[in-house]
């Protein structure tokens, strides 16, 4: 494989940062989780890239650990926007700005 | 120019295209499909770095499952278009535009300085062999990471179980 492994880092690099300008950008809270998820997929790649150029299989495992959190972690967290939804009638983070209720 | 190279520029063009219209989107369901197309050319970076399993894995998991929850959660809550009728905020807009730029250059300049290889990439070729990848990854889930691997387990049981109080209608 040709590819250099500089390319893999970069293209990883800026899913990362994308993923950060969704998050800290958007408004509602569905948005900002997916860009979480796209985050947490960006750093998979980065894990893969340095653990081919390491030749560590260990990247394989933790990445698969990354996997099984995000899918535990979005269950979670979709249940807690449902309840939000049903308390508030809205998940545009800029209006559940109370710590009451 | 050798084909590794363009499904390279391919796959990455089209993940990084697709997470730039998630971001621009306002509708969230097609934000959920951009992020599929992205998921699918992450897919394609995984087997060029010759991880097969890890992107099946992405591809059934992320693509297969978060996201089709992700669809569920909005077609229940009935999201349609993000509301844009006052931008309340635009000082704190701006900065976390600044604060993205200023954080993503910084890390596109980090990792691309630090990016040379510790190890010989022929080395790397010889000891993640692609046809061998699943039995690797089972003999570490079960030897170096299985406390891991059972602290997982446990974590997953309790997502399941917290998602199913926090959904619940009544909570008395």
């Amino acid at each position: 494989m040709s590819v250099p492994p500089a390319a893999f880092l970069a293209a990883g690099t800026i899913l990362f940062a994308i993923g950060l300008a969704g998050a800290l950008l958007k408004r509602n809270a569905l948005s900002i989780f997916l860009s979480i998820e796209l985050m947490m997929n960006a750093v998979n790649l980065l894990f893969l890239a340095y653990g081919r150029m390491r030749g560590d299989a260990s990247s394989h495992v933790i990445v698969f650990f990354v996997i099984a959190i995000a899918a535990a972690e979005a269950a979670v967290g979709l249940a807690v926007f449902v309840a939000l939804f049903r308390s508030r009638q809205t998940i545009e983070v800029d209006r559940v700005n109370l710590l009451k209720w | 120019m050798t084909g590794g190279l363009v499904l390279f520029a391919l796959a990455a063009g089209l993940a990084i295209a697709f997470a730039l219209a998630m971001i621009v989107e306002t509708s969230p369901v097609r934000s959920v499909l951009s992020l599929v197309v992205t998921f699918f050319g992450i897919t394609v970076l995984a087997i060029l770095l010759a991880a097969p399993f890890i992107a099946a894995i992405i591809m059934i998991v992320y693509a297969g499952a978060i996201l089709v929850l992700f669809l569920f959660v909005i077609m229940l809550l009935n999201l349609n278009e993000e509301a844009r009728e006052k931008d309340a905020r635009p000082v704190q807009r701006v900065l976390g535009l600044v604060a993205v730029l200023a954080l993503g250059g910084l890390l596109l300049g980090l990792t691309l300085r630090a990016g040379a290889p510790p190890v010989a990439p022929s080395a790397a070729a010889a000891k993640i062999p692609s046809p061998d990848e699943i039995p690797l990854i089972g003999r570490l889930l079960f030897s170096d990471y299985l406390f891991a691997f059972e602290a997982v387990a446990v974590l997953l049981l309790a997502a399941a179980v917290g998602a199913l109080i926090l959904s619940k209608r009544r909570m008395d």
